[in-house]
């Protein structure tokens, strides 16, 4: 993954053509803050240090959330794709609950687990499980039967064919589903926390709103941005280090 | 006693409710031990489906089928089976491939790197142990497949194919390779192509196969003197052998 200065060009150029705009043009600064003012706001929130128990949280909550997810989906993928009785309970379950939007339940968490961090980890918990466990279901299916065939003329059977075989050949859809959960925890506990939260990073930024700070708005949409971005690099830095067999994602995220 | 003795075998696949197709009927054929027999015939003949069946893969549904007098009941790591798409574990290296056998009854690590080794250098890819399958070619490839095949020293070998995909002279090498490797390995091989002057090359017998359904036609003795060259392809026997079999085949299509 090396650092390509080319792609910092157009967002550069948006900021500096916002700046420009935000200065220079006569345009309320309270709809277009310009970046030098977010910036301003960030680095006040940074030096008081008040924004980093925000991010705290946060963190803690969609990490809580997608650990008990990721427990519980690949548990789940895995007796589904093992056990046709366990599909046939499991399946139209999961078909029914996965269109449901992740907000339409957030009422629902609220009178389950209460208002505290627990209804969020449960949203949390409901936007990761689905990626995992479809993925989980699809990748050990989708193994090549020609592939367990092969695998059972050298004499592997019953929980070794799983262990030795199917489970590592399922490997790279399982380590995806994963990934974009990562991406869906990031997502949903912004939006839960700026539904009923007094911390956490989403209600830095609709407290702001709700107070007319656009600028300081802003500056916490950037450190979102960065959250996700973050963790985004961190699961596919995981990603690349577990499958540097997997010719598709070898190191370099290209093609071979 | 045959060691391979198939008589009237007969597999049938149900599609559904009310269709079935019998892929092979009728099927009876003869290996003794050590013995290197080709079976040749057209696609969908169902050659693979007996191959399957030998290797316990797919169960016959009439007649008999028995290893060293045994019938076939499932798989077994003697009897070794190599596909033409090679299916490689992709997440193992070159000697991860090869010590599968050996992982699965819980050899300890040293002895299994000690036989790996061995089989490495019995298939030429010394220098290449930690390699992974996608950074090898084909024919690398089937090598590795073959030596995985091979740790268990299985007392039969099965072969689909296992050169189909493989271009023209790596396919060659391959072959002379195929005839050393059996020399060395000692053990009964069944080899399955489509084509006939292959068959003849490497086999102590070539059995030509009919289809819908499959059954033998024709099995011939190749008396070829052993070790070949790859001289035999010009010598007169050798063309005879070819065009007597190829008439086999020509005569069903």
């Amino acid at each position: 993954m090396r650092f390509n200065y080319k792609k910092m060009i157009s967002p550069l150029s948006i900021l500096a053509l916002w700046e420009i705009i935000g200065r220079f043009i006569w345009i309320d600064p309270f709809f277009f803050p310009p970046p030098t003012a977010m910036l301003r706001e960030l680095y006040a929130m940074t030096i008081t240090g008040e924004v980093f128990p925000h991010i705290g949280i946060s963190i803690v909550r969609a990490l809580s959330g997608y650990i008990l997810a990721a427990f519980a989906g690949l548990t789940l993928g895995l007796l589904v794709a093992w056990s046709r009785v366990v599909e046939n309970i499991a399946d139209p379950l999961i078909e029914l609950v996965r269109p449901i939007s992740t907000f339409a339940l957030v009422p629902v968490m609220f009178v389950w687990f209460g208002i505290g961090n627990g209804s969020k980890i449960a949203i949390i918990f409901k936007a990761c499980f689905f990626p995992i466990v479809l993925n989980t279901i699809a990748g050990i299916k989708g193994v090549d039967k020609k592939l367990i065939q092969a695998a059972k003329s050298l004499g592997a059977e019953g929980m070794q064919l799983w262990i030795k075989v199917l489970i590592p050949a399922a490997l790279p859809m399982i380590i995806t589903g994963l990934r974009i959960s990562t991406a869906m925890s990031m997502l949903a506990i912004v939006g839960v926390e700026m539904i009923a939260a007094d911390s956490g990073i989403g209600f830095l930024v609709i407290d702001a709103q709700r107070t007319f700070a656009t600028a300081r708005m802003f500056a916490g949409i950037i450190v979102i941005s960065l959250l996700g971005f973050t963790f985004d690099r961190i699961a596919r830095f995981v990603e690349n280090r577990i499958l540097v067999w997997h010719t598709e994602t070898s190191l370099s995220g290209r093609m071979t | 006693m045959y060691f391979i003795d198939a008589e009237n075998v007969k597999k049938v696949y149900a599609e559904g409710r009310q269709k079935h197709t019998v892929a092979i009927e009728d099927f009876t054929l003869q290996v003794a031990e050590k013995e290197f027999v080709s079976i040749v015939g057209q696609s969908g003949c169902g050659k693979s489906t007996f191959l399957l069946m030998v290797a316990g893969l797919e169960q016959i549904t009439e007649g008999r089928l028995t290893i060293d007098g045994q019938p076939v009941n499932g798989p077994d790591p003697l009897r070794s089976i190599v596909f033409q798409e090679y299916l490689l574990f992709p997440w193992k290296t070159v000697r991860g491939n090869i010590e599968f056998g050996l992982e699965l009854n819980k050899i300890p690590k040293k002895e299994r790197s000690n036989i790996s080794s061995e089989y490495i250098r019995l298939v030429g890819l010394t220098g290449f142990e930690n390699r992974y399958p996608h950074e090898l070619s084909g024919g690398m490839k089937q090598r590795v497949a073959i030596a995985r095949a091979l740790v268990n020293k299985p007392k039969v070998i099965l072969l689909d194919e296992p050169f189909g995909s493989l271009d023209a002279l790596t396919r060659e090498g391959l072959q002379t390779e195929l005839l050393r490797i059996w020399l060395e390995a000692k053990c009964t091989v069944l080899f399955v192509t489509h084509s006939i002057s292959e068959a003849i090359y490497l086999s102590d017998k070539v059995a030509i196969m009919r289809k819908r359904p499959g059954k033998i036609k024709e099995m011939i003795t190749i008396d070829l003197p052993r070790p070949r060259t790859r001289d035999v392809f010009i010598s007169p026997e050798f063309r005879e052998y070819e065009r007597y079999l190829k008439e086999l085949v020509w005569e069903d299509l």
